[in-house]
């Protein structure tokens, strides 16, 4: 058995192509594709249009609760204004001395700012809302102390709390009082509803990925010699990925753009009973819409799921017709 | 340009397609592989495209072992190899045109300078004026010609072919022979699997001999 001589250059007739002209082709190879597989989806439209309702319907509910989460979070920030602290001054007190009061707490580290109620004031606010005038009147005495309110700088609970108890230490302050029970209540809600909102939008990514990873994965099958072919005369795996990872794309932007239009569809649907709703409350509400950065973010998202789902199925395909 | 050192081929562990076979294929020559169906062929032919490793010893194409080749780089190792296969492998929804650019289209070639090279190949096998067609259209005999412009499109150094002329006639398949020996002539080096021992032996180029998986004769061109 004789030895192999020195590696000859090997392929000696077989030019590449330089590598400007290779980047051309493969832009080239890259524009080609993306037209083909949106014409092989357009070629099927009943099936195409099957496929991208099912991504667009597994979009809209994460969507959705994306968008009813956001209100939310506008109403949370409204109600942070509303974290006031009452403090109620001893009976005794005078309005002298309420006065020196109300500077010592306004000058309290975290205080925003006072608001100082006098025992008269008082009575005149709570005859208003409970509309008990008459019965008032008749108590010869009024029964309100004189009070503060205050708003803090830091609306967070423990914030808020700590706060009270040192405003309570001060001279002359009978009670603090706070009512933050309701307020904790709704940020917990609030945190539950995003987690639930996250869970919903892995679970329903992930049902993106199943779709447009079944779809795929038929038309690689349909296509199943024709990439044994191109494999066998040298195709790389990117090129016999690149047309099913425009298809994906374009699946997942074609779910994205149903999508946004359900999402609009069912805006305008609850629109007139929502807005009637908060008019009965006396309240103006509208409902929250997606507007042109949240439809890009959604387009986003989709076309991405659409291309990675593509990906896997093309990838599990590939591993099984790699000779070995 | 085709080196085989010990090599052996056992499909699922036990059964031996090929053993021990040595031998050495220098650069333009052209080599008939024959032996009786099931001999081995395909199965040595598959293991110069890397579609099949061998299971012992190791196979070198111009000088390198392809058996070291990381799996990104067998693509670019199947394009300096021209394949044409029994079967053709065409591509049945597209026109013999797109049939034969398929390899310069995956090397991402000027569509011009393609076209150029496609209509010379198909200038070659002599199916110009059927550019046009579908693979579906043609003959058995004119499908292999597709299949022959498609492996040589790509003026590859090294040309295989596994029974190029299994279905056809006498005269289609020494028309067909004659094409592979026109390629050769300008330097290709060629690798046939027949078994029409009668065309091989008019031909008189050097003939490898199989039998049960085993190269039992070598015999130097007349
Ligand atoms: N993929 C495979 N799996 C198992 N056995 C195979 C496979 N390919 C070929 N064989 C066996 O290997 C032997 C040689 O086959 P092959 O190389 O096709 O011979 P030839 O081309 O000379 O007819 C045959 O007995 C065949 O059954
Ligand atoms: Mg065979």
């Amino acid at each position: 058995m004789s030895r192999q001589p020195p590696a000859p250059p090997r392929g000696a007739r077989t030019q590449r192509p330089r590598s400007s002209s290779r980047i051309r082709g493969w832009l080239r190879h890259h524009r080609a594709m993306c037209l083909d597989s949106a014409r092989r989806l357009l070629r099927t439209p009943i099936g195409s249009l099957l496929t991208m309702l099912a991504i667009a319907i597994a979009l809209v509910l994460p969507a959705a609760l994306w968008l009813a989460l956001d209100s939310a979070r506008l109403l949370d920030a409204e109600l942070d204004e509303s974290a006031t602290l009452t403090v109620y001054l001893e009976r005794h007190v005078d309005e002298a001395q309420a006065g020196r009061i109300g500077e010592a707490v306004a000058a309290q580290e975290g205080v925003a700012r006072t608001r100082p109620i006098s025992a008269a004031e008082g009575m005149a606010e709570f005859q208003q809302a409970l509309g008990l005038e008459d019965a008032l009147e008749r108590l010869e005495d009024n029964p309100l102390p004189a009070s503060i309110v205050v708003v803090p700088l830091d609306p967070a609970p423990e914030a808020v709390r700590r706060l009270a108890g040192e405003l309570e230490a001060l001279s002359g302050v009978d009670e603090v009082r706070l009512d933050l029970a309701w307020l904790e209540r709704l940020r917990h809600l609030a945190e539950l509803g995003s987690r639930l909102a996250l869970a919903l939008a892995v679970l329903f990514g992930l049902g993106v990925l199943l779709v447009v990873g079944n779809t795929i994965r038929l038309a690689v099958e349909s296509r199943r010699q024709e990439i044994e072919v191109v494999m066998l005369i040298g195709a790389t795996h990117a090129f016999v990925r690149r047309p099913f990872l425009y298809s994906g794309a374009w699946y997942g932007l074609g779910g994205g753009l149903l999508a946004c239009g359900l999402l609009g569809l069912g805006n305008q649907w609850l629109a007139a009973p929502v807005s009637a709703l908060a008019a009965s409350y006396g309240a103006s509400f509208t409902l929250p819409r997606l507007g042109a950065e949240g439809s890009a973010t959604l387009l986003l998202c989709s076309t991405l799921l659409g291309w990675l789902g593509a990906w896997i199925a093309v990838s599990r395909h590939l591993a099984e017709v790699r000779p070995r | 340009m085709i080196l085989f050192e010990h090599v052996g081929k056992r499909y699922g562990g036990r059964f031996e397609a090929l053993a021990n076979i040595d031998f050495r294929v220098r650069r333009g020559e052209m080599v008939f592989l024959t032996g009786h169906s099931g001999a081995g062929k395909s199965s040595l032919l598959r293991l110069i495209m890397l579609l099949e490793r061998p299971t012992r010893g190791r196979v070198l194409v111009a000088g390198h072992d392809i058996g070291r080749l990381h799996p990104s780089q067998v693509p670019f190792y199947r394009r300096q190899v021209g394949v044409v296969f029994q079967d053709h492998q065409l591509l049945f929804d597209r026109s013999i045109f797109h049939n034969v650019a398929l390899p310069l289209e995956i090397r991402g070639f000027d569509p011009r300078e393609a076209a150029r090279r496609v209509r010379a190949a198909l200038d070659k096998v002599g199916l110009l004026h059927r550019e046009k067609a579908l693979p579906i259209e043609l003959s058995g005999g004119e499908q292999q010609r597709v299949g022959i412009a498609r492996a040589v499109v790509n003026k590859p150094s090294l040309l295989l072919a596994d029974e190029p002329t299994g279905n056809l006639d006498p005269q289609l398949s020494a028309d067909i022979m004659a094409l592979f020996e026109d390629f050769n002539r300008i330097g290709t080096t060629v690798m046939i699997a027949s078994h029409d021992l009668a065309l091989i032996a008019r031909l008189r180029h050097r003939v490898l001999r199989l039998r049960d998986g085993r190269l039992v004769a070598d015999e130097e061109a007349a």
